[in-house]
């Protein structure tokens, strides 16, 4: 049965539910955007701003909207949310917005955001679908950043610019090239089997 | 970044050099679900190709003769992704029509298509790297071929992977990930294969 | 499907489509002035980085070279900024670089690059750049490449070193018949 205001939807997304982890969605942005913790942050707000704004107006008009083009709408509202969000970062920080480059409009295409409007939003409340949009939304950015730590961390030496090893410390490069964060990933997901196969016992 | 690259050059570099998978980091998605069959890794190949040279073109033409003349370039995304969404519709109902043996083939990775973001991502590169509509093309061309490639290598090796013996916790996406890895360091052995 | 339902259908998307238009375009007349001053800040920032006296920065264009006159507070010209692009390892590199009136190098800033990181990407570095600064075009070559050369070229990173190296190289040698005054 389906509560007026359910805080499951919120933290589904932080693990059980996690984007990342389990539904395997929003690979392009994660493994680009996870090579400076900064970028990451900025990259996980972003997404979360598109992703509750989407799930919140599609979810107040989900009466209105005949079935047969219910995708075209939720496309152009999510595209319409991503520009905005284009346009306020080049505003606000146009160096966010240089790192970010093609990834920040490539969110409309992001299976999680058209996902969780046709699984999720088209078919609850709006309280509801304003949780799920942030638990997703800070789900994906917990691990995009954790991602982005370890990438940073061990391949510049550094944490959002900040020096954390000591002088000598040479750079793992690798870890900041593309086959370092298709390795990193790789070993977070065989992680997250681990702390659930040790769940299961 | 691309304008005086001669042509044959900017579809050698989106072939290999900036792989859009495994270097530009595009269209991972449908990557990791489709490789673990070669079947359907040469189905969803040759449909990337045939969608985005043509989506790539038509939103170039877009872009270039609708939208910037009347200063519309914010509509960009909106226009972009509807444009390809229709078009592979379009795309769809015309080769279901005209090529019943390819549509089969294809089948049902064509709409899946629309939501990759490579397509989009491409279209978007050609605006961005101020390219011509001939290098548009070629780019278009050069990206999704380089898609096909690393899909097909990918799908080779996932299906020798399958038989092989892999710890547990590995065994499915995670060994699928630093295989991509491995391939993706092999890539980036293409950097400055020529000086471009 | 009915007639009915599919006009009902197109009307909604039309009215969607068209209210978030409409949205899109108020964003943007909200976001392109603070878009276009960002971009004025930084070039700015840049030009006065490589020349701190100067107080002026008057764009110019001669035939297709663009580049900025430095003035400095007594309205004298001290120099010009040229923008420039070089091929690099992974693609073009584009840099700012000033030359003063005795036609040496006032200072480099890499605008944009392609290099590989931790290697390439050192160009953008102080420890790469500083040395240009006050080079004549008799000694621009990296030391490895000519006996006269005063640049140290970075460990691991010969080609995007070069590329800076012989991209200036190559403006001086293009405007070295064309007074600074």
């Amino acid at each position: 049965m389906k509560r007026l205001i359910d805080f499951k939807n919120f933290t589904k997304g932080i693990w059980k539910e996690n984007p990342v982890l389990y539904l395997m969605l929003g690979l392009c942005p994660l493994l680009a955007i996870s090579g400076s913790v900064s970028d990451s942050i900025g990259m996980g707000i972003a997404f979360t701003f598109v992703l509750v704004c989407s799930n919140i107006i599609i979810s107040l008009i989900r009466r209105f909207v005949p079935a047969h083009v219910r995708i075209p709408v939720f496309i152009v509202i999510i595209a319409t949310f991503v520009t905005i969000t284009d346009y306020s970062v080049a505003a606000f920080s146009p160096q966010l917005h240089k790192n970010l480059g093609v990834f920040l409009p490539l969110i409309v295409v992001n299976c999680i955001v058209l996902g969780r409007a046709e699984a999720f939003a088209s078919k609850n409340n709006v309280i509801n679908s304003f949780l799920d949009g942030l638990g997703m939304g800070i789900g994906f950015t917990i691990i995009i950043v954790f991602m982005a730590v370890i990438r940073e961390g061990i391949g510049n030496g550094t944490i959002m610019g900040r020096p954390v090893f000591p002088e000598n410390y040479k750079p793992f490069l690798f870890m900041i090239l593309p086959p370092g964060a298709f390795l990193v990933i790789g070993f977070l997901i065989a992680l997250k089997n681990t702390i659930e196969g040790r769940r299961k016992c | 970044m691309l304008n005086e690259q001669n042509l044959f050059l900017i579809f050698l570099s989106a072939f290999l050099v900036n792989n859009i998978l495994l270097i530009k980091f595009l269209g991972l998605c449908s990557f990791f679900g489709i490789s673990s069959d070669i079947k359907a890794s040469v189905g969803m190949g040759l449909a990337v190709i045939f969608v985005m040279v043509m989506a790539c073109s038509v939103s170039w033409v877009v872009y270039h003769y609708i939208l910037a003349p009347f200063h519309l370039e914010f509509l960009r995304t909106l226009t972009f992704i509807l444009t390809i969404a229709s078009l592979v519709q379009f795309e769809e109902i015309f080769i279901r029509k005209k090529a019943p043996a390819l549509y089969k083939s294809l089948g049902i990775y064509l709409p899946l298509i629309t939501t990759n973001c490579a397509i989009l991502g491409v279209a978007f590169l050609g605006i961005d790297y101020k390219l011509t509509f001939i290098q548009n093309l070629l780019y278009s061309f050069g990206a999704s071929c380089g898609y096909c490639l690393s899909i097909l290598l990918f799908a080779g090796i996932r299906e020798k992977l399958s038989t092989a013996p892999i710890p547990e916790n590995l065994k499915g996406i995670p060994i699928a990930f630093i295989t991509a890895s491995l391939m993706s360091l092999a890539f980036l052995g293409f950097k400055g294969l020529f000086k471009l | 499907m009915k007639r009915k339902e599919i006009i009902g259908g197109i009307i909604v998307l039309f009215l969607v489509t068209s209210l978030c238009g409409f949205l899109l375009a108020e964003v943007y007349k909200a976001t392109s002035p603070k878009i276009e001053k960002q971009k004025r800040l930084e070039e700015e920032k840049l030009n006065k980085e490589i020349f701190p006296e100067g107080e002026k920065f008057e764009k110019v264009k001669k035939g297709d070279v663009e580049y900025f006159v430095v003035y400095d507070k007594k309205k004298r010209k001290i120099g010009r900024i040229y923008t420039i692009k070089s091929l690099g390892y992974g693609g073009y590199i584009y840099l700012k670089v000033g030359i003063d009136n005795n036609f040496k190098i006032k200072g480099v800033k890499i605008l944009q690059h392609n290099e590989t990181p931790g290697l390439g990407a050192k160009i953008t570095e102080d420890k790469f750049l500083n040395q240009f600064k006050n080079i004549g075009i008799e000694n621009l070559y990296l030391k490895k490449d000519n006996p006269k050369g005063k640049i140290d070229s970075i460990t691991g990173a010969t080609i995007s070193s070069r590329a800076v190296v012989n991209g200036i190289r190559k403006l001086m040698e293009k405007i070295k018949n064309e007074k600074i005054d």
